[in-house]
């Protein structure tokens, strides 16, 4: 085994125990020995996060795990991004997507879920956090450009603000340039449909299968 | 005789916790997000970041706080002279409250509630025995989300003659309940004789939307009684240890305890939980499995340390049809409540992670509620029951069939259930092999039609359709379906 794919062997299995010290420390010796950075995000982090995300799905690890995967991966992708971009080179994800609680909504545990399932699914996800209002929604869209934008909503009031986010992203003529995904306990699909959603999700699970059709992906 | 209890903490365990949460509650503090909150809090000496909007809460205003909550809490029948009395040992069954869908008795569909099917869950559970305090269970499909809280109690309000328990989903939620509890009872009754309860969810971890303060408060201030719910997920937004979610749980509770008193001294409020298991396999929130028996059961007696009533969300079953899972689950829940003196064992006819009401669940629970209760009872001893001369007089051989002590005492010692089958197999089979689903549809079927709701009385009918016409004006809300 080269020195190259034994680096990239550890880095991948630090990204499956979740350790992000042994991550960091891989991370920075692959700057360090001048291996490409990008193929380490690649071939290890990526794929590591990757394995454990379709392990879940298959029922064969916990979501916690996943969880500690996605913030190891992350450790070791902000370590890899500097050298990536001074190479002249970017990351490729499958998609990007924006993501956040509505406003009035400040719960956070299935908004998170989703967020790393899709990283754990081969995305990048900007997390805008949660009570986030359509406002800031249809900035972060101008700003940020996502394919996709995700809305979580856990109370019957919230809900209807997944319609004016909705509505403001279409007002600022934004709305043929993202697809709207929407999730949460109390939202159904014909919600979905009524407030011109693309699709939603019933559960964390759905959520993920949910974002690969979208994007055309076997699941 | 002894009573049977279950004590899943011993004394020093209790006091630990408390002593614990109160050092979270100093170092770590919540977050409110609710600026009159804030500023109260900090009036009367907390520790407040403004821009966090994070209080850390020193120990003496929790004590004093502590002080002000009132040991008993009744809850009165619609009547105003019927009451349940949250204290001590004493189990009230409870039906789950603001669920989004309904599980079809008649086919077992699970699709959104109307008006008529939550019209359904208030008289049924106003004829079961076993089932003391009706909810606003159902949120329905056919009414305006912006006034469908208010509208869930109205509608029970005049189909079922039990206390609610119920919550607002809006700012305007906690008044408006106010003006229609009034309409019934009069004003000078909406806190001396409180039919509803309102459910305060804090939002973990150490944390309080502005709504849920903002319902508080206004509870505090018209004195109507709250139970106050932290709802720690094990492993989720909660540590994945029984102690730990127990502590942090407590914690809210006390800093809850701390905004209604300070509101207003005095406000009632009972300490419940929704404690969960966070299954790490499918990332859903669990309320079957034992862990959460364990962690009520800890609730329960912190509560009893506190001095206030207790309650917890024991009843709810996470299977998603009605099986056998459906009836075991809250088979250990209702054992653990009573035994371990959680006053209000909140979750009947409840199922699907809190999402889902079935009549069919409601109707077993309340055998299975009267079971329990049986349970509590214990084995009254004394010269009558102990029977020994009656021992003596029929002797070795002898039979006990004849006797007047045995049907005196027979009806007496045990709890007979309405649906539970004990007949003979060959009765069984004459009279169609039914199972527990069958008979269960059957006396659901019967109750609907036969039970009937002691009316309001005429004037107060039309003084509580005037207070709701109000509120639906305010909201522009102009058709609404049939009750």
């Amino acid at each position: 085994m080269s020195v190259k794919e034994e680096l990239f062997k550890r880095l991948k299995e630090a990204v499956v125990n979740g350790d992000p010290e042994e991550v960091s420390k891989i991370a920075k010796k692959v700057v360090e020995v001048g291996i490409d950075p990008l193929e380490a995000v690649e071939k290890a982090l990526v794929v590591g996060v990757l394995e454990l995300g379709d392990k879940w799905v298959k029922g064969e690890a916990f979501i916690a795990d996943v969880v500690a995967a996605a913030d190891a991966m992350k450790v070791g992708l902000s370590i890899l991004k500097n050298e990536i971009v001074k190479r002249g080179r970017s990351i490729k994800y499958l998609g990007r997507i924006v993501i956040g609680t509505v406003e009035g909504d400040i719960h956070d545990i299935g908004k998170s879920i989703v967020a790393t399932l899709w990283e754990a699914s081969g995305f990048e996800v900007i997390d805008l956090g949660v009570d986030v209002p359509p406002k800031r929604f249809v900035e972060a869209v101008k700003q940020y450009k996502p394919d996709v934008v995700g809305m979580s909503a856990l109370l019957t009031t919230s809900m209807l603000k997944q319609r004016e986010t909705i509505e403001a992203i279409k007002q600022a003529g934004l709305r043929d340039k993202v697809k709207i995904v929407i999730g949460g306990a109390p939202t159904t699909e014909e919600w979905a449909k009524e407030i011109g959603a693309d699709g939603w999700a019933p559960d964390a699970f759905s959520a993920v299968q949910l974002i690969k059709r979208l994007f055309g992906i076997e699941g | 005789m002894a009573r049977p209890r279950i004590e899943v903490l011993s004394r020093d365990e209790v006091e630990e916790i408390h002593l614990r949460s109160l050092n979270i509650l100093n170092r770590v503090g919540v977050r409110i997000e609710h600026e009159e909150v804030l500023n109260m809090l900090r009036d009367i000496g907390a520790e407040v970041d403004l821009n966090k909007k994070i209080v850390r809460i020193p120990e003496h205003i929790v004590r004093e706080a502590l002080k002000r909550t009132p040991p008993i809490v009744r809850l009165y029948h619609r009547d105003g002279k019927n009451y349940v009395e949250l204290y001590g040992w004493s189990t009230y069954f409870v039906v789950g409250s603001a669920a989004y869908y309904y599980i079809d008795w008649r086919t077992g569909e699970i699709r959104r509630p109307m008006t008529r099917d939550l019209a359904d869950v208030a008289k049924l559970a106003d004829a079961l025995p076993n089932t003391h305090i009706m909810s606003t269970a159902l949120v329905p499909a056919d009414i305006p989300e912006i006034v469908a809280d208010r509208w869930r109690m109205y509608v029970v309000l005049k189909r079922c003659s039990k206390p609610i328990d119920t919550g607002a989903f809006t700012i305007e939620g906690v008044p408006d309940a106010a003006k229609l509890m009034k309409a019934v009872v009069g004003e000078e009754n909406v806190s001396r004789k409180p039919f509803m309860i309102f459910a305060i969810c804090s939002s973990p971890p150490l944390k309080w939307s502005s709504l849920t303060v903002q319902n508080l408060m206004d509870c505090a201030k018209y004195g109507i009684p709250v139970h106050i719910i932290p709802m720690p997920q094990t492993g989720g937004t909660a540590p994945a240890t029984l102690a730990g979610a127990v502590l942090q749980a407590n914690a809210e509770f006390l800093s809850g305890v701390v905004i209604a008193q300070f509101t207003k001294p005095g406000t009632p409020i009972v300490y419940s939980g929704s404690p969960t298991v966070f299954d790490q396999r499918f990332a859903t929130s669990c309320t079957g499995y034992i862990e959460v028996g364990l962690m009520s059961a800890a609730f329960s007696h912190l509560a009893k340390f506190y001095g206030v009533p207790s309650a917890s969300y024991t009843m709810v079953s996470d299977a998603k049809t009605f099986d056998q899972q459906a009836t075991l689950e809250p088979a250990f829940g209702a054992l653990i409540s009573v035994l371990s003196g959680i006053n209000m064992a909140i979750g009947s006819g409840m199922m699907l992670e809190e999402n889902g009401i079935s009549l069919l669940k409601l109707v077993i629970d309340d055998d299975i509620a009267g079971s329990a209760l049986r349970f509590a009872k214990g084995i009254q001893i004394d010269v009558e029951t102990l029977a020994d001369w009656l021992i003596e007089e029929v002797g070795p051989g002898g039979l006990f069939l004849k006797y007047r002590h045995t049907r005196e005492w027979w009806r007496k010692e045990h709890f007979i259930p309405k649906l539970l089958d004990k007949k003979t197999t060959d009765t069984w089979k004459k009279s169609g092999s039914k199972t527990l689903d069958t008979v269960a549809r059957e006396f659901i079927e019967k109750v609907l039609k036969e039970h009937s709701v002691e009316p309001l009385p005429p004037d107060i009918e039309k003084s509580l359709d005037n207070a709701m016409l109000e509120i639906l004006k305010k909201h522009k809300v102009e058709k609404v379906p049939e009750i």
